[in-house]
């Protein structure tokens, strides 16, 4: 082996470390998971193994035959024709083009389409065009083909939405205030969800993805867990996928709860027992990558992390790859080599069931 | 029996309750604590560990406000005891989320660190032009200009700040600390700006070393 191995920052930066400074990550990395958790640390042959990925001399690795799993989509054909600026790589197709071309190039598992915004709330206004559009597109699809947006809870304060703004409210200690202009936000972002997905549920949808939940705090997690309940109970036959924004719910309010169990704070083993109990098929965890340590420490924790929700689910777990989450740097266009570590540790150690 | 009241003062900032946290401050500074020694070993000691519990999950923003209410007025009781001249803020901090950035959360969060320490801050909000930081400096009579970005697509708005401020010839005349989530200290050195923070609590003690200084 060699005395420096080449890996990375979090923020992408490429740098070589010791055999023993990566080792020295990764054990800070899942002690930090564990405290923050309250989980249990990766054990001492784990942390070997995450270590022998880490140091594998290949710039692209990948887990053995028979241990593939799923990977769900997570808007990758709007790679292709949005710009730099959304992540994309601008080539001019339409979203036709570039479903079938992600599903039938790339070999995808899975497909979706979604609004370029992907927030739920501009959807609702072109919600025909959306139902038209999907219904052409999954008449030429073969895998699974999701509608995917984030509930986006912030687009309902003001001045985007009817609603007071608690990011003005609670720095002028209006505490009270804040917390009922979330309820308020909460229900009418409730209602579009519910609203858009029955629509496209209307039109023979395969799959509906509540992309990024709790992105502006618990309020924002509560809505899409009411809106999956009810969605579960208007249109079962329609699958649908939640995910969260974060290793915790961030509490902007710190008082809502689903089925008496307080949502602000709750980590990933922990969120997956309501997103279960909502009624979700799959669940997507989330962890925040640290742009300031390296990808040895960001992956132990989002290990540790993934571990702890897989055994206490009782729905797969699909954990979230993209830019910034999961140990992958936090780059525009993520590196081949720290994602594909990140994949390989997230299934053999973390026993993800997707990603 | 300092060591009692500083450890109400660090109890009384935690739970967020002003009231409690004004009476300990009268009732310290009445027993002859020095002021500057409540602030630091009581409510200081209570701010940072409502800052570590906020960033694991553990409390939440709107606990936060509330402590940093509290901080804010037990700083202006202590500071109110300092002779005229040492009277004045730590410093005086003029903070914004860089232009085409909307995320203004976490600065807002730390704007009410940096006052609960006993900073004069100016907040601009957030989609600030570098240009706008620089004129609002000059007016506010800023020591640091603390910017934040969300975006690796915004990010670059924090150089541009860097830039304007040499080719106005006040690069010299502030401290600049930049923070966001895709911003790291390599990022800081590599635009030339005096301090990166982690988060709010880096934010703040990073920004009193450079007062010192």
């Amino acid at each position: 082996m060699k005395d420096k191995i080449l890996i990375r920052m979090g923020d992408g930066e490429r740098v070589t470390l010791s055999a023993d400074e990566i080792k020295e990550d990764i054990r800070a990395g899942t002690q930090d998971a564990a405290r923050r958790g309250r989980i249990p640390e990766m054990t001492a042959p784990e942390q070997e193994q995450l270590f022998e990925i880490m140091a594998d001399p290949s710039r692209v690795v990948g887990v053995s035959p028979g241990e593939e799993v799923i990977v769900t989509d997570d808007g990758c054909s709007m790679s292709f024709y949005s710009g730099q600026d959304g992540g994309g790589v601008g080539v001019p197709m339409s979203r036709m083009q570039a479903i079938l071309t992600y599903e039938r190039a790339c070999g995808a598992d899975t497909t979706s389409m979604g609004h370029s915004d992907y927030s739920y709330k501009p959807v609702k206004p072109i919600i025909n065009y959306e139902m038209n559009e999907y219904y052409n597109i999954s008449m030429m699809t073969t895998a699974p083909f999701f509608y995917g947006a984030q509930p986006n809870l912030g687009l309902y304060y003001r001045p985007d939405g009817p609603c007071p703004n608690p990011a003005e409210l609670l720095p002028a200690g209006k505490i009270k205030e804040a917390r009922a202009a979330q309820e308020e936000a909460c229900e009418h972002l409730k209602k579009d969800l519910v609203f858009v997905g029955k629509k496209l549920a209307g039109v023979g949808c395969e799959g509906l993805n509540f992309d990024t939940c709790g992105s502006a705090g618990d309020a924002d997690f509560l809505a899409a867990l009411l809106a999956l309940r009810e969605l579960r109970q208007e249109v079962p036959q329609m699958p649908i996928i939640m995910g969260s924004s974060g290793e915790f719910v961030i509490g902007m309010h710190g008082e809502v709860t689903f089925d008496g169990r307080r949502l602000a704070g709750m980590y990933p083993h922990e969120q997956v027992k309501v997103v279960e109990a909502a009624g979700a098929c799959i669940y997507g965890m989330a962890v925040n990558t640290n742009t300031s340590e390296s990808t040895a420490w960001n992956l132990a924790r989002a290990v540790t992390f993934c571990k702890a929700a897989v055994e206490a689910a009782d729905i797969p777990v699909h954990v979230n790859v993209g830019m910034g989450v999961g140990g992958v740097p936090m780059m525009e266009q993520p590196p081949v080599d720290s994602v594909s570590r990140v994949s390989k540790s997230l299934v053999q150690i973390g026993k993800a069931d997707g990603l | 029996m300092s060591e009692k009241i500083f450890a109400a003062a660090a109890e009384a900032i935690e739970q967020g309750d002003a009231d409690r946290a004004a009476q300990i401050a009268e009732q310290g500074l009445s027993q002859g604590i020095n002021g500057m020694e409540l602030l630091t070993k009581g409510f200081v000691a209570g701010i940072n560990k409502v800052g570590d519990l906020f960033g694991e999950g553990r409390l939440f923003l709107p606990e936060l406000m509330m402590s940093a209410t509290a901080m804010q007025k037990v700083t202006d009781i202590i500071n109110a005891t300092f002779p005229a001249g040492k009277r004045e803020a730590r410093g005086r901090v003029l903070l914004g989320t860089v232009e085409g950035d909307l995320h203004d959360i976490g600065k807002t969060i730390v704007a009410a660190l940096f006052k609960a320490n006993g900073f004069e801050v100016k907040d601009l909000g957030r989609d600030v032009p570098a240009k706008r930081f620089i004129e609002e400096a000059e007016a506010f009579g800023a020591h640091i200009i603390g910017s934040s970005a969300l975006l690796t697509t915004t990010m670059v708005v924090q150089k541009e700040l860097e830039q304007e401020l040499k080719k106005a010839g006040l690069k010299d005349k502030y401290k600049t600390m930049v923070g966001g989530a895709p911003v790291t200290q390599r990022w800081a050195g590599r635009i030339g700006a005096d301090a990166y923070a982690e988060d709010a609590g880096e934010g703040v003690r990073k920004a009193m070393e450079m007062i010192k200084k």
